[in-house]
């Protein structure tokens, strides 16, 4: 499975657009809401991570859009299974790779953008543990409805995973609250990471069941 | 030695059948030739046998254990956003790889191997492709129609490469409307065919 | 043991004859308790003491409520046994079902949305209970626009079958909605654990109408998967035979 991680890392380090170019989108998006509102701001970051969070969830969407549909559609998929039948090792190396080079980066992103609007110091490495779990789940149920919408475009993959996505929001909604108005940050953190590795557990096999029916 | 044997396989689509009661094996050192008009099932046979697509009816049996499987189909498994060197250590395992770059020497390819493979031309996207087989140590080859897209000189070395294979006990199983010069046993799919 | 069984009463020939058989029972009593709930519910039943008439609606949107989960609930079972079994009648019946769970998840949010107005003062509240069913409710297009996406019928009803059974997920999230966050939704008026939290002389029509509300959608449910599976099997000589 290593080996597959390295494989795809090297994949996406020659493909700039799919993870650079969705966090550009997010720097972006992140820089343009404070820009959309009154000037005063006085109450920015009271709201602000609402923003961090809806953009959060639309960039993983879009960083997960092509994670199969394009070794699908080359053919390279079909070489991966005859390689390697164990299918479900493929599928949770390409999400972990994406996690780590297009996920990880987003959290980080998130985090210093909540810094500069008046979280304090100290609370930055709570929102980034948070939103780092979050693109885990939130990347694995996208990657979900790739795998679902392969060649159907992008539509159907988002109305297939939404609303499984959307819990994982409310999720994170909780976690943003208590780094916001103190208290039960530790035990939504530990609900939040139960439930990644849960999902972290099943969706790779779900997922490579939906490949392999789309392959036959 | 037998390899691969096949029992009253069948396959229906949307309640259309496309071949059915077909039965045949493969032993080692031989070659099988699938021949059919368009649309009679070979690419879908070719996709049973090595267990991509799930029969309708029969089975498929491996006779022998950790079979080496290479196959190369209609799509090419190359990337378009790398050159030719890059794809081939995308393909290959370190210890497989100057095979690999030898192959490529030969087929004349290492004059673009710095390229974008989207800049190569078809058939010398195909000959990439094709590294794919040449360079692997398998005992079963099966092809999707390998000679589209090739120059004589590739053709010829196809042949020949087939030839070396069969004659060091590796089997194959190819589709391909253009007469391959290897000897082959030949399975022939029609509408609604019998074997 | 357990395959053959299920396989020897999964024929779709054999549904259809059945339910063909048994659809006018079905259809007459499900009416008939929708009838007598509804009459019962809207006429006799005395006014609540908060909510004066506006509660009645409850008579259709708990039983519309409950439906919307239960299809679901049904067609993740039928998910099961198409992706363990391999039994055709399962896909069809969950491609036949999710219309019908479709148009009763709508209905439960428009009147739940009837009612907010005069309870909570507005249409709609992002509470968790609302939101978990309009997320059921996108779960359900969602189903519906997979399967006819894909021209090949039985890769499309494998997917289908494995994004039913992912979804199931948010059934429990519903029905706990009201439990584990605080809602403006009001707690379930009717629970196995804890019984019913209603009057019996609103208690009794409102178990009418979602008996009621059950055998209506199943005898929906049977005119829909008779049409889907005539269609499917439209090449087999039993189809042409009973057409």
């Amino acid at each position: 499975m290593i080996n597959f991680f390295f494989l795809e890392a090297f994949k996406l380090r020659h493909k700039l657009r799919s993870w650079l170019g969705p966090l550009l989108i997010m720097i972006l998006v992140l820089i343009a809401f404070p820009l959309s509102i009154d000037v005063s701001q006085y109450d920015l970051n009271k709201f602000y991570f609402s923003v961090i969070v809806v953009s959060l969830l639309m960039i993983s969407f879009l960083a997960t859009e092509s994670i199969f549909s394009e070794d699908y559609e080359d053919g390279s998929l079909e070489q991966l299974y005859l390689e390697e039948k164990d299918f479900y090792k493929i599928v949770l190396a390409k999400i972990l790779t994406y996690v780590f080079f297009i996920g990880i980066p987003m959290a980080i992103i998130g985090s210093v953008f909540s810094f500069a609007n008046g979280v304090s110091v100290t609370e930055v490495p709570k929102i980034f543990v948070i939103l780092s779990i979050s693109t885990l789940i939130l990347f694995n149920v996208f990657a979900f409805g790739s795998a679902l919408s392969i060649n159907k475009g992008s539509m159907l993959g988002v109305l297939a995973s939404l609303p499984l996505a959307l819990p994982a929001i409310v999720l994170l909604g909780r976690g943003v609250r208590t780094v916001q108005y103190g208290g039960g940050f530790f035990e939504v953190s530990a609900l939040m990471a139960g439930v990644a590795l849960i999902v972290m557990a099943i969706m790779p096999i779900i997922i490579s069941a939906t490949l392999k029916t789309h392959l036959e | 030695m037998q390899l691969v044997t096949a029992n009253n396989l069948g396959y229906s689509i949307n309640e259309k059948r496309l071949f059915h009661n077909l039965t045949f094996s493969l032993n080692s050192g031989c070659g099988l030739h699938i021949k059919g008009g368009n649309g009679s099932g070979k690419s879908t046979l070719l996709r049973i046998i090595l267990e991509l697509t799930s029969p309708s009816k029969g089975r498929v049996d491996y006779c022998k254990p950790n079979l080496q499987v290479s196959y190369l189909g209609h799509k090419n498994a190359i990337k378009h956003y790398l050159t030719p060197m890059q794809n081939l250590e995308l393909i290959f395992k370190s210890s497989a790889l100057p095979e690999a770059i030898k192959w490529m020497h030969t087929l004349g390819l290492n004059k673009v191997q710095d390229e974008l493979t989207a800049n190569l031309s078809f058939g010398q996207q195909k000959k990439l492709a094709l590294i794919r087989i040449f360079a692997s140590q398998s005992d079963l080859i099966i092809l999707d129609e390998p000679f589209v897209g090739l120059d004589n000189t590739s053709r010829d070395l196809l042949n020949e490469f087939l030839q070396k294979k069969l004659a060091s006990d590796s089997s194959l199983i190819l589709t391909s409307h253009i007469e391959p010069n290897v000897l082959c046993s030949e399975l022939v799919l029609t509408d609604n065919a019998d074997d | 043991m357990l395959t053959s069984f299920i396989h020897r009463f999964s024929s779709p020939k054999s549904f259809v004859e059945v339910t063909t058989r048994l659809f006018p029972y079905v259809m007459f009593l499900g009416f008939s308790c929708l009838a007598l709930g509804w009459v019962w519910g809207l006429a006799f039943a005395p006014e609540d003491a908060i909510q004066g008439n506006s509660y009645r609606i409850i008579f259709l949107h708990v039983p519309a409520s409950i439906m919307a989960q239960l299809i679901y609930f049904f067609m993740s079972i039928c998910a099961l046994m198409h992706l363990v079994w391999r039994v055709k009648l399962a896909a069809y019946l969950i491609k036949s079902a999710a219309p019908v769970g479709v148009m009763i998840t709508f209905i439960a949010l428009f009147s739940g949305s009837i009612w907010g107005i005069p309870t909570w003062g507005t249409w709609w509240q992002w509470d968790a209970r609302i939101t978990s069913t309009l997320i059921l409710f996108i779960m359900y297009l969602g189903i519906i626009t997979l399967h006819s996406s894909f021209s090949n019928a039985e890769k499309a009803d494998r997917l289908m079958s494995i994004l039913v059974v992912v979804g199931v997920v948010n059934i429990p999230i519903i029905k706990k909605s009201v439990d584990w966050w605080s809602t403006l939704h009001q707690p379930a008026s009717i629970s196995i654990s804890d019984g019913a939290s209603i009057d019996p002389s609103m208690l009794y029509p409102l178990t009418i109408s979602i008996f009621g509300m059950a055998l209506t959608m199943i005898a929906l449910g049977i005119l829909v998967s008779k049409l889907y599976i005539l269609n499917r099997e439209k090449n087999k000589k039993w189809v042409q035979a009973h057409v």
